[in-house]
């Protein structure tokens, strides 16, 4: 249960992340064939009907995503990289598969209690209050194992990745606290405050965890990737100002004026941290494109770079009131969201997961054949995805702001988007599938392409 | 610890406090009374909105109307929004339901509106088929609630004033 030898809860974490991944992509498909065929909801039998109820399905396929899959890789790639940065051995590996284990308690009580209908009712927050404690115990525990290695390494110099890891956590604990109202069994504020508050976690959930915690790992791979050093080490500060941005999610609404002007500032403010970043990262990789051709990894992290630097540009686009208003509420956002964590840090924990994976099980991926497969369906299954709904969304606005077109005609208008979106999603889910069978097949054997070739250290790093 | 250990870990959290100060902490502070739209809920109401919550309407409708699409006038006809929402509207609302897409119209104003206002047949006939009332919807039909529960849920649409 508890094993004590290096990397075993690294590696459990990443497997376990993506036996996650696939319950989400599944509930997701499901979504988007309500949408394109809104009569097939009607032919589900009348027993199973609640569970699979769209209101229902979807914070299970958002809430499963978001901690399920890639919260559990993060963790995973984090317990793998932190022995490395430090020079030491984790702080306490058995406390990491305690966390583990707590975390797919976590998950399956979410994967039970959301179809249930047992929620909070907020976005992104729904989980129950027991399942908010143990989210927060889990994070704790993260922090302990990522703080520990820090206090007791023997490589004194402590690298931007591990700089980022450590803010993530001492960042993103209190944010759920407070965002989720932790200490109250409802969860949630009364009145205008509550769609404040809600709002503000939200935006740090992205902002503090999956953003500042991505970009440490993906500064970490990418010189070992690319076997170069990385172009500057100066440290951005990411969550310093981007924590004061979380109502430019709701823009133009019955908050005070005033916080969403602030919210502006700070939301054009937070493009001078994307721009150091995306110097850095293009910077290192420039002279290296050409092993992103061989190396499905390296393609995946530069590929979800360029993915990233589009999610800002539309990130602060949104964030004025006047593009707001036009495309809010609308299908745009779905795309919008999408990019950002499928289309970038998915694909960043797809790159992380093919780099780390042979280091933890000793041999090459099973096949190279199938790791091309995933990229290019989901790559281009995604991307049509993404531009289908901007263009949905776009139609949408129009059709609104014209207000003499009634609105179930402006709903029957998206039916084609809706279609193409289907198959772009069902695209994208054929490359995971290929992607889970492989790292499976990895796990479980060696790659009968490479069967003679030299098994690679364990400890390579 | 080292010192740079200090400054990284007090730098996040003082940051983080400011930001709690100013962006929940200052604006939860300001005076907001109950609006003239804003009632406290019956018992049945509650209920019928605990309903709205577990069936997740809150993901396709939002309850929200802003400055730009309102409509001056409080009754309205169908497929106005109605008026622009108010922070005082939300005073006995927890959790409100803003939302942040609208695959279905907003329903601020449901109760405002002609026709559908507060007629409690189509409501519940809507609930129960949502395609044989609006063709090319695309709602769930929610025939798996109650008799009660879907005169809860209804009592609350009849508060969307």
């Amino acid at each position: 249960m508890l094993p004590d030898t290096p990397d075993s809860a690294s590696r459990r974490f990443l497997y376990s992340a993506i036996f996650w991944l696939l319950v989400p992509g599944l509930f997701g498909l499901t979504l988007a064939t309500f949408l394109y065929l809104p009569a097939t909801q009607d032919l589900i039998p009348l027993a199973i009907k609640p569970l699979l109820s769209f209101g229902r399905l979807r914070p299970a396929h958002v809430n499963i995503a978001i901690f399920g899959w890639l919260s559990q890789a993060y963790a995973g790639a984090i317990l793998f990289v932190m022995p490395r940065l430090t020079r030491a051995r984790l702080y306490s590996e058995r406390l990491a598969h305690v966390n583990l284990w707590l975390w797919n308690l976590m998950i399956a009580a979410a994967m039970i209690t959301l179809p249930m209908g047992m929620t909070q009712g907020r976005e992104y927050a729904e989980m129950i209050w027991p399942l908010d404690l143990l989210l927060v115990a889990n994070f704790v525990l993260l922090g302990i194992n990522i703080w520990g290695a820090v206090l007791r390494r023997a490589e004194q110099k402590i690298y931007v990745s591990v700089w980022n890891f450590m803010a993530s956590i001492i960042i993103f604990v209190p944010v759920y606290a407070v965002g989720n109202k932790i200490w109250d069994p409802s969860g949630a504020f009364t009145g205008m405050t509550d769609n404040i508050v809600n709002y503000f976690y939200v935006h740090n959930l992205f902002n503090s965890w999956f953003t500042t915690a991505g970009v440490g790992l993906a500064l970490y791979l990418l010189p070992k990737a690319t076997d170069k050093p990385l172009y500057s080490h100066r440290l951005a500060l990411w969550g310093l100002w981007s924590v004061w941005t979380g109502q430019h999610h709701q823009l133009n609404s019955p908050a005070p004026d005033w916080l969403e002007y602030l919210t502006v500032v700070f939301s054009i403010l937070a493009a001078v941290p994307t721009i150091a970043f995306m110097v850095n990262f293009f910077a290192t990789l420039r002279g290296s494109w050409h092993k992103a051709a061989d190396d499905v990894g390296l393609r995946f992290l530069a590929t979800g770079a360029i993915f990233w630097a589009l999610t800002c540009v539309q990130g602060v686009a949104q964030s004025f009131r006047t593009f707001s208003m036009y495309v809010h509420f609308t299908n745009w956002v779905v795309g919008h969201s999408h990019l950002a964590f499928v289309a970038d840090y998915s694909f960043w924990a797809f790159g992380l997961i093919y780099f780390i994976v042979p280091k933890v099980v000793g041999r090459p991926i099973y096949s190279k054949k199938l790791m091309e497969w995933h990229y290019w369906l989901t790559t281009g299954g995604m991307t049509v995805f993404m531009i289908t709904l901007w263009i949905a969304g776009l139609i949408q606005a129009q059709n609104w702001l014209s207000n003499s077109i009634p609105f179930i005609a402006t709903v029957r208008s998206l039916q084609p988007y809706f279609m193409i979106r289907f198959f772009g999603g069902l695209t994208a889910g054929i490359g995971i599938l290929c992607f889970a069978y492989n790292i499976w097949q990895t796990a479980r054997q060696p790659s009968p392409e490479s069967a003679a070739s030299p098994v690679l250290a364990a400890s390579g790093d | 610890m080292k010192p740079s250990l200090i400054y990284l870990t007090f730098g996040s959290l003082i940051s983080l406090l400011l930001g709690i100060i100013v962006t929940i902490i200052i604006p939860a502070a300001e005076p907001i009374g109950p609006s003239e739209l804003a009632r406290p809920y019956t018992e049945q109401e509650l209920w019928g909105r605990e309903i709205y919550k577990r069936e997740g309407c809150h993901y396709c409708h939002t309850q929200q109307v802003r400055a730009p699409e309102a409509n001056a006038v409080m009754i309205h006809k169908r497929g106005d929004i109605g008026p622009e929402s108010a922070p005082g509207d939300y005073y006995y609302q927890s959790p409100v339901f803003w939302g942040t897409e609208r695959q279905g119209p907003d329903l601020t104003h449901l109760a405002s509106r002609e026709g559908i206002g507060n007629n409690v047949a189509w409501h519940i006939q809507h609930f129960k088929t949502p395609r044989g009332i609006s063709p090319g919807s695309l709602m769930p039909s929610f025939d798996y609630l109650s008799e009660a529960e879907l005169q809860a849920l209804t009592a609350y649409m009849l508060t969307l004033k």
